[in-house]
């Protein structure tokens, strides 16, 4: 059953903006406007703070794990117009990197996937997106997409490391040659898609459907078919998602999973891509799932109180 | 890391993140006026008993003093606008305006304009002649002074009524306005008698009133009516726009860059300290909030621009008694120049026919009201032209001289110099951006500007590459090309052209080089003070308005969630979405857009948002600011929501008690809600008490198959326990297909072979279930290849040899296959050593250690059919189809991937060994061959230029087809067979060179 196994009280002096576990699940980061980023060690139910990093000089909108063959690595992003990317040694967290080429509020980071080694993408408002690369020795190398958005980028996603298209088609006797891709969504309404030839980052899609800013986009992780997947949700309330079975990747289709009546903040994909969390300023989080033709249903609603969630509103009336 | 007692202290110097640079402190100043001089160096802040003179450059050095006596304050002090006389001040104190010299560091009142029989509301210097001062006074006139001569005002314009305001046009030396009460009143200085022009602006007293710097007909009227209006004063009957505010405003005042105003409330509120400031294209809400001051600003100014910079300084002086410098960049300056430009222009179609033009001075032909803002090239500046009612329909499109273009030209613009040279009809544009240093000579044609255009020519010491100068030309040519076919001027439109184009060129290049991030903002940040109220301002219409609340899957099966606490919800009604953008949280600031809680609710709940934000910590505004803070008992909180997912419930609980003990009213409700860690992994198709028990053995599939068909069932999953029992099926021995192609038909092939697999594998896809699809592809892939391999190659290698290596190591046996397999190693393996290519898999089987999967990548060319036929069959008798193996791949590294996170790496290794791995690309040495008899370089073993045979055999010197090895240290060799004979005897080279090959070759 679906049960809740921890809540951990963050003891932000401000609203929480993002919270995620790392690759194990055994760490949780938060990050609030009271400008701190927080970790904290739940494995078993507990809760230790483990580390209290202020560095931010602004309201920190987001973390990100790095995938863990690199060390525990975390980046975070600000109002401050910073990413700060931070790192464990010894058992105590301290800044690895800062990074400070934008001329806005940073509001999104994403790590790429681990193939690519340590490369992180970052969403600012000023409508750029960096794209961060550690080059060992501690450099890093540093690729700017200016005006990638008009007004601004809110939200960038990696895509996984799968060989574009079709699996199928791949000339034998090579290693899968691999391209970089990530997605963005921002404040011209569009969802973007990016991707890196010859060392530079070109637009590759443009995905149209929304009518008012994007505000979280996500690819799904994929498991080895060939459909690539992506998830996209707006100020318009709506949420769509993207598909695309086309080996060149250029033929995307919308589907409207929902449309939601405020704004919907935040898409997230399960690690097996087939359901789909969302969340919004309604304050509520539904799960949707995939079913085999293909029809999208919202599997729990917290606020229906019913389904298999039902158990989290449950959990909570336990606490009571 | 930062404490948090080092934050605190930073607090107190209430320095915010709205670009605010510089906090002084003049405690004792008590200052009523301020003004900062034309060169940017000093500002004057008048007291009752002193004068300070604050050196902008050094703020914080203690201020210079000049005593005064007078009972009175200064209402307006104004340093003069012309560089020439930067060193006069004009204060006024009651009835009369004191003229001070400040030079070498002290001042000194040098004499004063005695004429008023009333206070003086304002004075104003003029923009044109120096020596012109205007006061305006409640006496009803209005004196315009010469200051050479103060006996008495050159010109009295007399009013009727009191005025509070006054000023001079920037654009028109004659033009001044006036405001009486709510009305304006247009002057020309030449007709005192009466006003040129009344404006009924505004229903209650006008506080403040502001010419359009670049406008002469434009203005814009602050009022006691909560409104700013802006008005052309062409038609007195209906303003241009307005500026809606719940509270009277001070001063509203243009901004010297794109389309800024900078507004304060009425001071005598006391509630709203913070400057706003606006794009006047978008009335909607404030593009910034320059929050800081603890009391009313009483006065803002500019700073000039410094040379160079491209920011701008706005000084302000508040009853706090503190002098605050706020930068703003060019970022923020954008943020004034709006694009919704297209559908102001369409709102704003203007009656231009009642265009009445005050006669200027002089008898210089009537200024076309086009003229300044006709040039005016990009869009936005477009725009304000039309805005502005000038714009290019109502120019009366007189071609002009050159010399009256270049004595009106605005070439006010950064790191520019224009030298003009209208004898000559020619002018020098220097221009420097950065590094780049730009000199062109523009000649103008005789018949210029009627569809003439002028030509463009770089001079030293220009240093732009010539690729760009060819770019600047063409773009110059064309900009004056489309001006001059419509008989318009074409120098200023010209020269902003060129520096955008350099300025774009600067960002170009710092953009593409990661180490020079020159960027105009970033290297100024470190030199903030200590930011402490994040939230201070937000000039942030374009950062999304903040999540608070979210929900995401992290590790394997988890969701992670955090929602707002349950005592705060929003405070607009749930009807009206939440806002898209962080600067709708400035109406909690600014009070000018009252948010729906604060216009319904009683004062006393008013404060808890709304009171001043820096008069206490607890206050301050923050994205919990918009959310309403519910103080209701428990119970009702748990009746209206327990169907939402709130979390917070003990801490209500704790909250209660406090109430209980009667001082909920003062404690803060804590605004960061709880983190929830769901389980969730029910919900997915995989299973980690699976990925424990599951298992593959290879070398008995069937039991595998039994035990997982066992694991399955014992955590629910029948239909997997199903399909292990099929697969178990499937991989009987009985089924396990014939080597020879000919004796029957595969498995495979059956309905119930590859085709079920197929399907099966499809419905997990389906499902996502990339759990069973690994495991099934490892399984039917281990059932596949082993007993492949060994009937294929099991007579020649012992088995342990095959698989012994094979399965343990991942993933690296490429580079060992690539090196073993161009020379190999005589010392291991006698039988297949030498070989140097393996293109006979029946006679050499890949090296010891290659995969089963080796064959699918080798590059074969079959010259026999019968082998073709074989491999065919070695596809067909497979239950998976090899063509999918990189999915499949796909499917094992994602599971690993998944075991990893579950940390069963043990697991995760046993099925990583089922993954191929195709070789690398051939990146080491690679042999070359020499025709033995013609001696160019050949491939293979017959020479394309002779056609002869490339090499001989040193022992039979018959020419090698074959299999051959050679010497890397002399060249000779032979057939295979023949070397490893006579290698196995002798240690140096057949052919008698000498060279002890053996030895002198490493392998």
């Amino acid at each position: 059953m679906v049960s809740v196994i921890n809540t951990v009280d963050t003891s932000h002096e401000d609203m929480i903006h993002d919270a995620q576990m790392d690759y194990y699940g055994t760490r949780l980061a938060t990050c609030s406007s009271d400008r701190s980023v927080k970790i904290f060690d739940v494995k078993n139910g507990g809760q230790i703070l483990l580390a209290d990093l202020r560095g931010h000089e602004g309201p920190v909108w987001q973390v990100a794990w790095a995938h863990p063959m690199y060390g525990n690595i975390l980046a975070s992003c600000s109002y401050d117009r910073k990413v700060i990317i931070w790192k464990e040694e010894n058992g105590s967290w301290d800044k690895m990197y800062e990074y400070t080429g934008h001329d806005s509020s940073v509001n999104s980071v994403c790590w790429g996937p681990y193939d690519f080694g340590l490369i992180l993408a970052c969403g600012s408002s000023d409508g750029a997106i960096s794209i961060l690369t550690c080059s060992g020795d501690g450099q890093w190398d540093i690729k700017k997409i200016s005006n990638a958005h008009t007004i601004g980028c809110n939200a960038v996603s990696w895509a996984p490391a799968v060989v574009p298209g079709s699996l199928v088609d791949q000339p034998t006797g090579q290693k899968p040659n691999y391209i970089k891709r990530f997605v963005s969504g921002g404040c011209d309404n569009l969802v973007k898609l990016w991707k890196e030839e010859d060392g530079q980052w070109k637009e590759d899609q443009k995905l149209e459907a929304h009518s008012d800013w994007v505000r979280d986009v996500g690819w799904a992780p994929s498991i080895g078919l060939p459909t690539s997947t992506i998830a996209s949700c707006s100020q318009d309330g709506r949420v769509f998602i993207w598909t695309c079975d086309d080996p060149s990747g250029n033929t995307w289709t919308a589907k409207l999973l929902h449309k939601f009546n405020d704004v919907v903040w935040h898409v997230s994909w399960s690690i097996t891509g087939n359901i789909l969390a969302v969340s919004g300023g309604d304050n509520k989080v539904t799960l949707w799932k995939e079913s085999l033709d293909g029809q999208w249903a919202c599997i729990s609603d917290v606020n229906k109180g019913q389904g298999a969630v039902s158990s989290v509103t449950d959990g909570q009336q336990n606490e009571q | 890391m930062m404490d948090t007692k080092q934050s605190r202290s930073g607090r107190n110097m209430a320095a915010r993140w709205s670009s605010e640079n510089v906090v002084v402190e003049f405690r004792d100043a008590q200052a009523t006026a301020m003004s900062v001089d034309c060169l940017g160096r000093h500002a004057v802040l008048s007291g009752r008993r002193f004068l300070y003179m604050v050196n902008l450059e050094i703020p914080s050095e203690t201020p210079r003093k000049i005593g005064r006596q007078s009972k009175w304050d200064v209402g307006t002090v104004q340093w003069n606008p012309h560089k020439s006389e930067a060193h006069l001040f004009a204060a006024s104190s009651n009835q009369r305006v004191d003229l001070y010299v400040w030079r070498d560091g002290c001042g000194e009142a040098h004499t004063s304009l005695q004429g008023h029989t009333r206070v003086i509301s304002d004075l104003d210097w003029s923009w044109f002649e120096p020596e012109y001062l205007v006061t305006s006074s409640v006496d009803t006139y209005i004196y315009i002074w010469d200051t050479r001569d103060t006996r008495k005002p050159t010109v009295a314009l007399s009013a009727v009524a009191g005025a509070s305001q006054v000023k001079w046009n920037r654009r028109n030396p004659s033009c001044l306005a006036s405001s009486h009460d709510g009305d304006v009143r247009i002057w020309d200085k030449r007709k005192p008698n009466t006003a040129v022009e009344y404006v009924a602006a505004h229903l209650s007293k006008i506080h403040g009133l502001d010419w359009h710097p670049d406008n002469e007909y434009i203005l814009a009227t602050s009022s006691q009516d909560n409104s700013v209006r802006f008005w052309d004063f062409r038609q007195p009957r209906k303003y241009l726009n307005i500026l809606s505010c719940q509270v009277p405003v001070w001063k509203a005042r243009y901004t010297p860059f794109s389309n800024g105003l900078v507004t304060v409330m009425v001071p005598q509120l006391r509630r709203e300290n913070s400057l706003l400031l606006w794009s006047t294209l978008d009335l909607n809400s404030p593009v910034h909030a320059f929050v800081g001051h603890d009391d009313v600003v009483l006065e803002f100014q500019w700073r000039p621009q410094k040379e160079g910079s491209k920011d701008y300084q706005l000084v302000t002086w508040s009853r706090d008694q503190t002098l605050r410098i706020w930068r703003v960049d060019p970022q923020l300056q954008k943020l004034c120049a709006n694009d919704i430009v297209e559908e102001l222009v369409e709102g704003m179609a203007l009656n231009t026919e009642s265009e009445k033009t005050l006669p200027s001075q002089d008898s210089e032909p009537p200024l076309s009201p086009g003229l300044s803002s006709e040039d005016l090239q990009d869009q936005q500046e477009g725009l304000q032209a039309a805005l502005m009612g000038g714009g290019r329909q109502d120019a009366p499109g007189l071609p002009q001289t050159l010399q009256q273009e270049f004595s009106l030209v605005n070439l006010q613009i950064r790191n520019v110099n224009v030298e003009m040279d209208a004898v000559n009809r020619s002018c020098f544009v220097s221009a420097h951006c950065g590094a780049n240093r730009v000199r062109l000579v523009v000649k103008f044609p005789a018949q210029y500007p009627n569809n003439a255009a002028p030509t463009f020519q770089f001079v030293p010491p220009t240093t732009i590459s010539s690729s760009m100068k060819i770019k600047i030309l063409k773009i110059l040519t064309d900009t004056s090309l489309q001006k001059v076919k419509r008989n318009q001027n074409c120098l200023e439109p010209c020269v902003r052209q060129l520096v955008s184009c350099l300025e774009s060129d600067m960002e170009d290049g710092t953009a593409a080089n990661p180490y020079v991030l020159s960027n105009p903002v970033t290297p100024a940040l470190p030199a903030f003070p200590r930011v402490t109220n994040t939230y201070g301002s937000y000039q942030d219409a374009n950062i999304p308005f903040p999540r608070t609340s979210g929900a995401r899957f992290c590790g394997t099966g988890s969701l992670v969630y955090f929602t707002r606490p349950t005592t705060m919800h929003r405070s607009l009604p749930p009807t009206e979405p939440t806002p898209r953008s962080l600067s709708a949280l400035s109406a909690y600031h600014s009070g000018v857009l009252t948010p729906m809680k604060m216009r319904t609710e009683s004062q006393s709940t008013l404060r808890l948002y709304s009171g001043s934000p820096t008069r206490s910590d607890k206050e301050q505004v923050s994205i919990s600011s918009f959310y309403y803070k519910e103080r209701k008992p428990p119970q009702s909180i748990l009746r209206r929501w327990s169907v939402q997912a709130i979390h917070d419930c003990p801490k209500s609980r704790r909250w209660k008690s406090k109430r209980e003990g009667g001082d909920y009213g003062n404690k803060p409700i804590k605004p960061a809600g709880k983190v929830i860690i769901q389980e969730i992994s029910c919900l997915l198709p995989i299973h980690k008490a699976l990925g424990e028990t599951y298992v593959l053995n290879v070398n008995d599939i069937q039991d595998t198959c039994q035990k997982n068909s066992a694991a399955a069932l014992a955590v629910g999953r029948r239909d997997l326990a199903k399909v292990w029992a099929l697969a178990s099926a499937a991989t009987s021995v009985d089924l396990s297909p014939d080597s020879d192609p000919d004796a029957d038909t595969p498995w495979a092939r059956h309905p119930f072979g590859r085709h079920l697999l197929e399907t099966l594998l499809d419905h997990y896809s389906q499902m996502s279930d990339v759990q069973s699809l690994a495991m099934l592809c490892s399984v039917f892939q281990a059932q596949g290849s082993p007993q492949d391999y060994f009937t294929l190659y099991g007579h020649h290698v012992p088995r342990s040899a095959i698989f012994a290596p094979h399965h343990m190591r991942y993933p690296s046996y490429t580079s060992s296959s690539v090196t073993s397999g161009s020379c190999s190693s005589t010392s291991d393996s006698t039988t297949t050593a030498w070989n140097i290519a393996g293109r006979d898999p029946e006679h050499a089987p890949p090296w010891g250690e290659s995969s089963p999967d080796d064959y699918r990548y080798a590059n074969q060319v079959y010259s026999d059919p019968r082998e073709r036929e074989k491999e065919q069959h070695d596809m067909n008798k497979r239950l998976l189809d090899p063509a999918n193996a990189l999915q499949f791949d796909d499917f094992k590294k994602c599971y690993g991937e998944i075991l990893h996170r579950w940390g069963l790496k043990e697991k995760r290794s046993e099925v990583l060994k089922f993954v191929s791995c195709p070789p690398e690309p051939h990146k080491g040495i690679e042999f070359g061959v020499y025709c033995c008899h013609c001696r160019s370089q050949a491939r293979g073993t017959q020479c394309a230029v002779c056609k002869r045979f490339t090499f001989q055999c040193a022992i039979c010197h018959v020419a090698v087809r074959g299999s051959s090895n050679f010497c890397l240290s002399c060249g000779h060799g032979g057939h295979t067979s023949h070397m490893m004979e006579w290698f196995r005897v002798q240690e140096v080279c057949p052919t008698g060179c000498g060279c002890h090959c053996l030895l002198q070759s490493t392998f």
